[in-house]
């Protein structure tokens, strides 16, 4: 087994007397987009904030690379690349000059290295205009210019896809991935959305009231046994319904024009199949993973933040 | 040491690349050719040339001051009949007005100097955690104590800065002006023992000096405040209010004994000069420099303690 790049072990936080972080205990791997999700005021971003050192940890540890970021921050903390809740940046310099600056605080960041980075994020058009200019969209692409300045084996992104638009979203996913995979960064994720958790992770482990709920595997093979839910949409619609029904001993509502049955993944096909021999025309169909879902409703559904 | 140097670069290039420093600047700028143009212009008194027989010209002066009668006429106002009789007894040739007599009557401007340097010691802190860089800030390898050092020396820097700015500027317009009058000329002084003749350079770096002493207690509580509070108007304006109420206290209190520990009762050490008598009972140098001393290690202390160890919590 690889060695975890980042290790959380029984991590809590206290504040006067409330417990914001109850022993939270999970490790990041090299190569993997570990997706932190959780409601509003679940704790993550206070517990990121102890893995980057700007909290104390009442009890527990967190180990980069092996170093504690408590007893030898300076060591644990150049392994990290972080971007903490917006990516704030001086608006009154250019994006060139905020970089320069962080790379002054950390040896060995060459220009050419700061250019490689801009030219990363795609940012070469606007470097040189002040920060205060730029869209939500340029500051976030900034914002990981200055996180991936020194080369981290560990990337620290919370909300990374806040204020940008769908083609924005896509394309840093995209970037995410590939740092993931071609540089082998681990790569921590924080969002409260799961959908756009789903596209881009390995793993997800949800958060709810400082505790760790659970950590799931995001698996394009998911379980052929795994029961999903299936929103299909049909013409005619009440043919569709009875084919379904008469193919698999399976209840099968209607939701306005949408039938909503939950079948084994590996029957999918054989009823779409059907479907289309039976001359039923198909506009559309969802298949949910309803396992990570349901646990995710299941948490914001109630009184998530107490 | 160099990421030390590296760290102080960085300040001084967030420091700079905003306007208000630079319009500090230039209202310094502006103060100083103004007083300059105002005293050329408007003010023929102090610019008197005297000529080879200037003791008959001084004469003539203080003669003008009083009539037949003995009553005083309109020429006593500017007329000053105990310099003039100084420079009479002592056989001293009254020096023209040149660009060192303009320095030395601009060392009042270091007040303004410490406002402006107040101003940013507030904010060289406070302003990262209300721009919410401060987490970008120290999630660096570099321990929280280097950066609140390199925050504190900028901000020293640039006092220095200002410092050095006021003087050769004054220098300049004086010397546009008024004319240069030797590099250390001699000039006829009042202090608590009468009129004395003294060099001006020695002078205008004492001068300077009793005010540095004020602008560095200044500035560091302002930086205090600033680390403690992480607000950079709260801190502005407690520390301007007490720059400027600060002495206008010290009379109303000044009957209480523990009135000499207050700061301001100490920060101005010209009150020791030669014959000076010191603001309250039991008050000396040493005492003064003891009691800022404490001060100041306090007011390092608190920022030091409040920045190194409390947690950067969300806004």
């Amino acid at each position: 087994m690889t060695k975890p790049a980042m290790q959380l072990t029984d991590l809590n936080k206290t504040i006067g007397k409330k417990q914001i972080i109850k022993d939270l205990s999970f490790s990041i791997y090299p190569g993997e987009v570990f997706g932190f999700l959780g409601p509003n005021g679940a704790g993550k971003t206070t517990t990121i904030r102890m893995m980057v050192g700007l909290m104390k940890i009442t009890s527990g540890e967190v180990l980069i690379q092996g170093k504690s970021i408590r007893t030898n921050f300076k060591e644990a903390i150049k392994e990290v690349g972080a971007i903490v809740e917006n990516p704030e940046m001086y608006p009154f310099m250019s994006g060139w000059k905020n970089l320069v600056h962080y790379a002054r605080m950390i040896p060995g960041i060459s220009e050419d290295r700061i250019k490689e980075v801009i030219r990363l994020v795609g940012l070469e058009k606007v470097i040189k205009e002040k920060v205060g200019r730029y869209s939500l969209g340029m500051r976030q692409r900034l914002g990981i210019a200055q996180a991936l300045l020194h080369n981290p084996s560990i990337l620290i992104l919370d909300e990374p896809t806040n204020g940008l638009d769908p083609s924005g979203i896509k394309e840093i996913r995209h970037y995410i991935r590939k740092l993931a995979e071609e540089e082998n960064v681990a790569v921590i994720v924080s969002s409260h959305l799961l959908a756009e958790m789903e596209l881009m992770c390995d793993r997800i482990g949800i958060i709810k009231n400082g505790e760790l709920i659970s950590i799931n595997e995001v698996d394009e093979e998911s379980d052929q046994q795994e029961m999903q839910e299936v929103h299909l949409v049909a013409e005619p619609l009440e043919n569709a319904k009875e084919i379904i029904e008469s193919e698999q001993d399976i209840e099968v509502r209607v939701d306005k024009d949408m039938l909503i049955f939950s079948v084994n993944r590996a029957q999918i096909p054989a009823i779409i199949k059907r479907l289309a021999t039976e001359e039923v025309d198909i506009f559309y169909v969802q298949a949910h993973r309803t396992n990570l879902e349901d646990k995710f409703m299941a948490l914001i559904g109630e009184n998530a933040i107490e | 040491m160099s990421n030390f140097i590296r760290l102080i670069q960085n300040e001084n290039m967030k420091l700079y690349s905003k306007k208000a420093t630079w319009v500090m600047i230039g209202i310094l700028a502006i103060i100083v050719l103004a007083v300059g143009l105002i005293l050329r212009f408007m003010d023929d008194n102090n610019l008197k040339e005297y000529g080879d027989d200037w003791r008959e010209e001084l004469q003539v002066e203080n003669a003008s001051v009083q009539n037949d009668n003995g009553d005083y006429t309109e020429a006593s106002y500017r007329v000053n009949i105990e310099k003039n009789k100084y420079h009479l007894e002592n056989d001293i040739k009254p020096q023209s007005y040149g660009a060192m007599q303009f320095v030395y009557d601009n060392i009042g401007l270091a007040m303004l100097i410490s406002l402006f340097t107040i101003i940013v010691a507030a904010g060289i802190l406070a302003n990262e955690f209300q721009w919410g860089t401060i987490k970008l800030l120290l999630i660096r390898p570099v321990t929280r104590l280097k950066i609140l050092a390199s925050k504190y020396v900028a901000v020293l820097i640039y006092a220095l800065t200002l410092l050095v700015f006021l003087v050769v500027f004054s220098w300049i317009v004086g010397a546009l002006l008024f004319g240069i009058n030797g590099l250390n000329p001699s000039a006829v002084m009042y202090d608590i023992n009468g009129y004395k003749q003294v060099s001006l350079l020695p002078e205008i770096i004492e001068g300077f000096g009793y005010r540095m002493v004020n602008l560095v207690m200044m500035a560091t509580f302002a930086f205090m405040i600033s680390a403690v509070f992480r607000n950079t108007s709260m801190a502005i304006g407690i520390a301007i209010f007490l720059m400027l109420a600060g002495n206008t206290i010290i009379p109303f209190v000044s009957q209480y004994s523990w009135a000499k520990y207050i700061l301001f009762a100490n920060t101005d050490l010209s009150q020791y000069q030669s014959g000076g008598h010191p603001l309250l009972d039991g008050m000396s140098l040493s005492f003064s420099i003891s009691v800022l001393l404490v001060y100041y290690v306090i007011f390092i202390v608190a920022s030091w303690l409040s920045f190194t160890k409390r947690d950067i919590a969300g806004q």
